[in-house]
């Protein structure tokens, strides 16, 4: 079950066999244990095969381009790529199974410290990113949908519009031209002016956090200015979506004969959207709410590059076009594992949620 | 709503207090660039401009160039050298006041550690070492320390002075790394030692006038001043390079006033920055070359007539002032202006787009149709704009030209490997000597397939021509230098009718500085950050 499937009712219990004695917790654990492994094996399988075949040689990067036969041959042994395809996919399963991810190619660092480093960056980005887009996103969805029609209705369609269509690489440079150049209300590319950098001591890498800690209001509130704009241009897009589906899903319930009803037993308008309409498509929002996260976890490479923010999304991108596999795969991984866990939250929640599934 | 009234607040106030904050750091120097391809730092192993520009402020070299005029070679690390009569050993006198940033004197012994550890390390800056005729199994004989303030090196044939100290002496590998530093973190593995490469990847134990303080990949590297640096001091103490790879993104923190120096600007940009009276466009013409070249090994691209056609598809001096303004000069001769042995510039550009004589040139060739061919390139800066101009122009004689566009990499992996017919590509020379380019650009060893000789261009064309060969051979070891200045300029005439490269611009470096920054010296193999002032 993934977190797309937005509108199917859920089962989150597979069936054990009857008479077992393996409790419960356990059969439960094994069938997610067992999910999550065969899902990410399956990503880096195919992952390190497609990147093996793209005609992008990571050799070049390293040796240089005008590096003769005998520098290149040598640095290809090094690598490995003298080994039979399914010899390097051992070899790098080992890796990963030691939690090695072995040496940047691009960075000259090893791809886990890269990842500390440039992680924290994009959980930062989306995670504000994410809570404007649900702040915002929400409200017009509902209020669209009660005053379906009108004005705010015609409103949030060409917000949802505007969202999906103005590109990001467009939008981040009006923006920065027209709130940092022209108003100065912001803070330029990066993560902080140069005052600031290696002031403080890095704790969490959210850069927030760890001036909080440190104590340095300064280093913060630089922070914010900078990350303000780009993470409102990142939210766009994930006000779009989650206000059309929130829309969508709420002119379902509001056709529901449960909502006249209420209205018949006198409860006041918005008691009944707030208390049974809006509940009611809470699990469903929370599913397309992870997913605009996930997808923002996974690094918006666009907004990074115009906000020249350090972040995920850029790192694999580089990694990429470097032929770096040891970074590309790394990254997919960690891509997988936040898809897998937020679907096992997803899980939970529901259950929470929704009597239905318990 | 009340509820959001305080944070809303709050952030308000924080982006105000922010926003107040203005200019860059009195005693900093700020850049942004793309540091993209920025993979290590250790000088054995640098091989893109970024790494060699910011290298060599921070590892200085046994001799360096002149800035104004890099065909005269200064002291440096070295402060005096010589040649022996039979012109078969050179003897480097060292400064007796180097240091390590540590403290810890540096000797004739560090020098000569990094010189053969670049030699065994065999990464492509090897070459400025080993095509000198300087091996991994020779080493210890060839370059030794005779004392803690001299090197000896022992020459395999007697090269002009001038042209091996220039080739070999003044890059990379000449960087004097502390040896103890390299030996304490040296890995072995299946034998082989990476002389503390791991280690110098991604820090600096060298004498220069600045240390590196950090470098997050992709992010920011901070150089600091090293106090007891034998040379100029530096006049700001730090340096930080962002990395801000959009133009436009560049381009407003300059104007601003949010760094001091925008290395990588569009074209477009800089045009809207000239009009900036704080703003100074600082453009030098660089020895490097943006050209295409022919694959030989293609029946029709093997005929000279059909090379010298596609030199008249080109509106050289059109483009310098549309597409390549800021970015390059015309020229069509194969050693760039500036060099040793370069021809003037009206001699060096004798093409312009004449659509007539490409018409003729190919009728005389046997293709008054013309012919259609796969054209290869990158997506980066001017290259797609250049070759729509090209493929336009082709198009007019009967030549379909089919573009395509890819990321660097590839388009490296392709050549080296021949698998193109026309490839759009850039190529620096190391110094300012014709044979810099002469022996990749004109020389080829040994053509076969099997010899994969991918470090020479004219091999990944699969062109060889032994009358240019012998040429070139005869030219690099004339020394009378009138007499070699000579057959320079009779090889590039020969090349510019028959090489299977077309050049078309010599690079422009456009380095745009807000007008506080005083004194900033800047050259073609060099950008002296030491110098700058505010």
């Amino acid at each position: 079950m993934s977190v797309t499937d937005v509108n199917q009712p859920r089962e989150t219990i597979s069936r054990r066999p009857e008479a077992s004695k393996i409790p419960p917790w356990a059969w439960d654990a094994w069938r997610i244990v067992s999910s999550v492994a065969v899902t990410l094996l399956g990503l880096l399988a195919l992952t390190f095969f497609i990147g093996r075949m793209l005609p992008i040689d990571p050799v070049i990067a390293i040796v240089g381009e005008q590096a003769d036969a005998s520098t290149y041959d040598m640095v290809y042994k090094q690598l490995g790529l003298d080994k039979p395809l399914y010899v390097q996919f051992l070899y790098f399963m080992g890796d990963m199974l030691r939690g090695e991810f072995g040496n940047a190619l691009f960075t000259g660092n090893k791809v886990s410290a890269d990842l500390m480093r440039v992680f924290p960056a994009t959980i930062e980005l989306a995670t504000i990113a994410i809570t404007i887009g649900v702040f915002v996103g929400i409200p017009i969805g509902v209020l669209a949908a009660v005053y379906r029609g009108s004005p705010i209705d015609h409103f949030a369609r060409i917000i949802g519009l505007l969202g999906y269509s103005v590109p990001t690489f467009w939008s981040g440079l009006m923006g920065l031209v027209l709130f940092y150049a022209i108003l100065g209300w912001v803070g330029g590319p990066g993560r902080l002016d140069v005052f600031y950098i290696d002031i403080v001591d890095r704790v969490t890498g959210l850069l927030l956090v760890d001036a909080l800690i440190a104590g340095e209001w300064e280093v913060f509130q630089n922070a914010v200015s900078h990350i303000v704009l780009p993470a409102s241009i990142l939210s766009f897009n994930a006000i779009a979506f989650i206000s059309r589906l929130t829309r969508s899903f709420m002119l379902a319930q509001l056709s529901q004969e449960y909502i006249l009803a209420a209205r018949v037993k006198g409860l006041s308008k918005w008691k009944v959207i707030r208390k049974h309409a809006f509940r009611n498509i809470a699990v469903q929002l929370l599913t397309i709410v992870a997913l605009a996260y996930a997808i923002l976890l996974e690094g918006a490479v666009v907004t990074e590059t115009v906000f020249a923010w350090p972040g995920f999304g850029r790192y694999l991108v580089s990694g990429l076009l470097a032929g770096d596999m040891n970074a590309v795969l790394a990254c997919v991984l960690i891509v997988g594992i936040i898809f897998v866990s937020i679907n096992l939250i997803c899980d939970l929640l529901y259950r929470i949620l929704d009597p239905r599934t318990k | 709503m009340r509820r959001l009234l305080a944070p809303s607040l709050i952030l308000a106030a924080t982006l105000a207090a922010a926003s107040a904050q203005a200019a860059t750091p009195k005693d900093a120097l700020v850049m942004a660039w793309n540091l993209d391809a920025l993979i290590t730092l250790d000088p054995a192993q640098i091989a893109e401009v970024n790494g060699n520009d910011i290298m060599r402020n921070v590892c200085s070299r046994l001799v360096r160039f002149n800035i104004a005029d890099p065909s005269k070679l200064e002291p440096e690390i070295a402060e005096s050298w010589s040649s022996s009569e039979d012109g078969l050993t050179l003897t480097f006198k060292l400064r007796k006041d180097i240091k390590f940033p540590s403290g810890k004197a540096a000797t004739a012994h560090d020098a000569v550690w990094s010189l053969k550890r670049a030699i065994h390390l065999n990464f492509g800056n090897a070459a400025n070492l080993t095509e000198w005729g300087f091996t991994s199994a020779k080493a210890d004989e060839q370059i030794r320390a005779v004392d803690d303030h001299t090197i000896e090196v022992k020459l395999p044939q007697p090269y002009p002075t001038g042209l091996i100290v220039s080739a070999a002496f003044t890059s990379n590998v000449s960087s004097v790394l502390n040896k103890e530093t390299g030996e304490k973190n040296a890995k072995t593995t299946d034998g082989r030692s990476d002389y503390g490469n791991g280690w110098f990847k991604t820090q600096s134990d060298c004498v220069g006038p600045y240390k590196v303080r950090t470098w997050n990949a992709n992010d920011v590297l901070i150089l600091e001043a090293n106090d007891i640096y034998f040379g100029e001091k530096p006049g700001l103490r730090r340096v930080l390079i962002r990395h801000v790879p959009e133009s436009g993104a560049q381009r407003l923190q300059l104007e601003k006033g949010d760094i001091d120096v925008g290395r990588l600007l569009s074209s477009d940009d800089l045009k809207a920055l000239a009009t900036n009276k704080d703003i100074h466009i600082e453009q030098t013409v660089m020895h490097g070359y943006s050209y295409f070249a022919f694959n030989a090994q293609d029946p029709i691209l093997s005929n000279p007539k059909v090379r010298l056609a596609f030199r008249y598809l080109v509106d050289y001096e059109g483009l310098e002032r549309t597409v390549m303004a800021y970015q390059g000069k015309a020229r069509n001769s194969l050693v760039p202006i500036g060099a040793f042995g370069a021809l003037d510039e009206k001699a060096g550009l004798p093409f312009k787009l004449d659509l007539d004589m490409a018409k003729k040139l190919l009728t005389e060739a046997g293709y008054p149709n013309g012919f259609t061919k796969k054209y290869i390139l990158s997506a980066n800066a001017f290259n797609p704009a250049v070759a729509q101009h090209v493929q336009a122009n082709a198009a007019k004689v009967g030549i379909k030209l089919e573009l395509e566009q890819m990321a660097d990499a590839n388009l490296f992996t392709k050549m080296r490997a021949r698998e193109f017919e026309i490839g759009q590509i850039g190529w620096g020379a190391g110094y300012p000597d014709a044979h810099s380019m002469v022996s990749r650009h004109a020389q080829n060893p040994d053509n076969r397939p099997e010899a994969k000789l991918a470090q020479y261009p004219t091999w990944r064309s699969a062109w060889v021509d032994p009358k240019v060969n012998d040429m070139a051979a005869k030219a690099m070891m004339e020394r009378n230098d009138a007499k070699r200045i000579a057959a320079y300029h009779e090889l590039q005439k020969y090349m510019l009718e028959n090489g299977p490269m077309a050049y078309m611009f010599q690079t422009v470096r456009p380095i745009a500085i807000r007008k506080e920054v005083k004194g900033f010296q800047i050259g073609a193999f060099e950008v002296r950050y030491r110098s700058a002032s505010k």
